[in-house]
């Protein structure tokens, strides 16, 4: 098994904190039963997760190359 | 599933991943992959659509329904001591779900009928925060209220059929039915929320 480079290391890191981060504030939203955390749930919560998914995925395609 | 196992199954994911996160050279070893995939992957997505349904199910409450100022005469008007006032008939009998009493009536029952009143939802939203908030009095439905939604319940239930006001001519069951004389009709379940005349109403006392 080849070692891979800091790069992808480095994305990884970057997606664990976007999700640890994203699931955190979705978890924070349900604690009221409110339109505005339903909101901050799908405008904030969401996006940051897929964002940290999407980190994640890139780091895999791109091998730690680019 | 229970309420509480989807604030931790979020908690627990996100602790996961920011362990990850922390540790990234984890992944060096295959087991440290299988992990990442896991936490970075299979987890946040389970869990986000765990919190998704969770919030969908709570935007049905009452609670939820109600939680804005202006919407607050026509929770009381489910306390009206009057049964002409249908929707205050329909709580107090528990004909409706008290705890989903007015997406039980304004969800409009069609295939997207839930998608709308959500998308109306982030409208109603907008205007809450970012617009003019009307009078209550002065909200509207978007559309006339369609027959449908009370048919939905009441079709073919023998209350409704034989009831003597449905049969006051020949056809007026069956215009009723294909929504030509609405159920609201004046003359008829005339008497809804009526948020204006609330000052004067006597209100019942649910028993808690």
């Amino acid at each position: 098994m080849t070692e891979e480079s800091p790069k992808i290391e480095e994305r990884i890191r970057w997606a664990g904190f976007l999700v640890g981060a994203g699931l955190a504030i979705q978890g924070v939203t349900l604690i009221a039963s409110h339109p505005l955390a339903f909101v901050a749930f799908l405008g904030i919560g969401v996006p940051i997760t897929a964002a940290g998914v999407v980190l994640y995925l890139w780091s895999l395609v791109s091998g730690g190359n680019r | 599933m229970p309420a509480w196992l989807i604030p931790l199954t979020l908690g627990a994911s996100a602790l996961l991943a920011v362990v990850l996160g922390v540790r990234a050279q984890l992944t060096r070893s295959r087991e440290g992959k299988i992990l990442a995939f896991l936490a970075l992957l299979i987890l946040p997505i389970a869990a986000a659509g765990l919190g998704f349904s969770e919030h969908l199910e709570r935007a049905q409450s009452r609670a939820f329904c109600l939680s804005c100022h202006v919407m607050e005469g026509y929770g009381k008007s489910l306390l009206i001591d009057d049964p002409s006032y249908i929707p205050a008939r329909h709580y107090q009998n528990n004909l409706v779900p008290r705890d989903r009493a007015c997406y039980t009536c304004h969800t409009t029952y069609t295939l997207f009928g839930g998608m709308h009143a959500k998308i109306r939802g982030l409208r109603h939203l907008y205007v809450q925060y970012l617009g003019t908030v009307p009078k209550p009095e002065e909200i509207k439905l978007y559309e006339p209220y369609n027959n449908r939604e009370c048919l939905s319940c009441h079709l073919g239930a023998r209350k409704f059929e034989e009831a003597s006001g449905h049969h006051k001519s020949a056809d007026l069951l069956g215009r009723i039915k294909s929504n030509r004389l609405s159920c609201i009709s004046s003359g008829c379940h005339e008497f809804i929320h009526d948020v204006g005349s609330l000052g004067q109403a006597n209100l019942w006392k649910e028993s808690k």
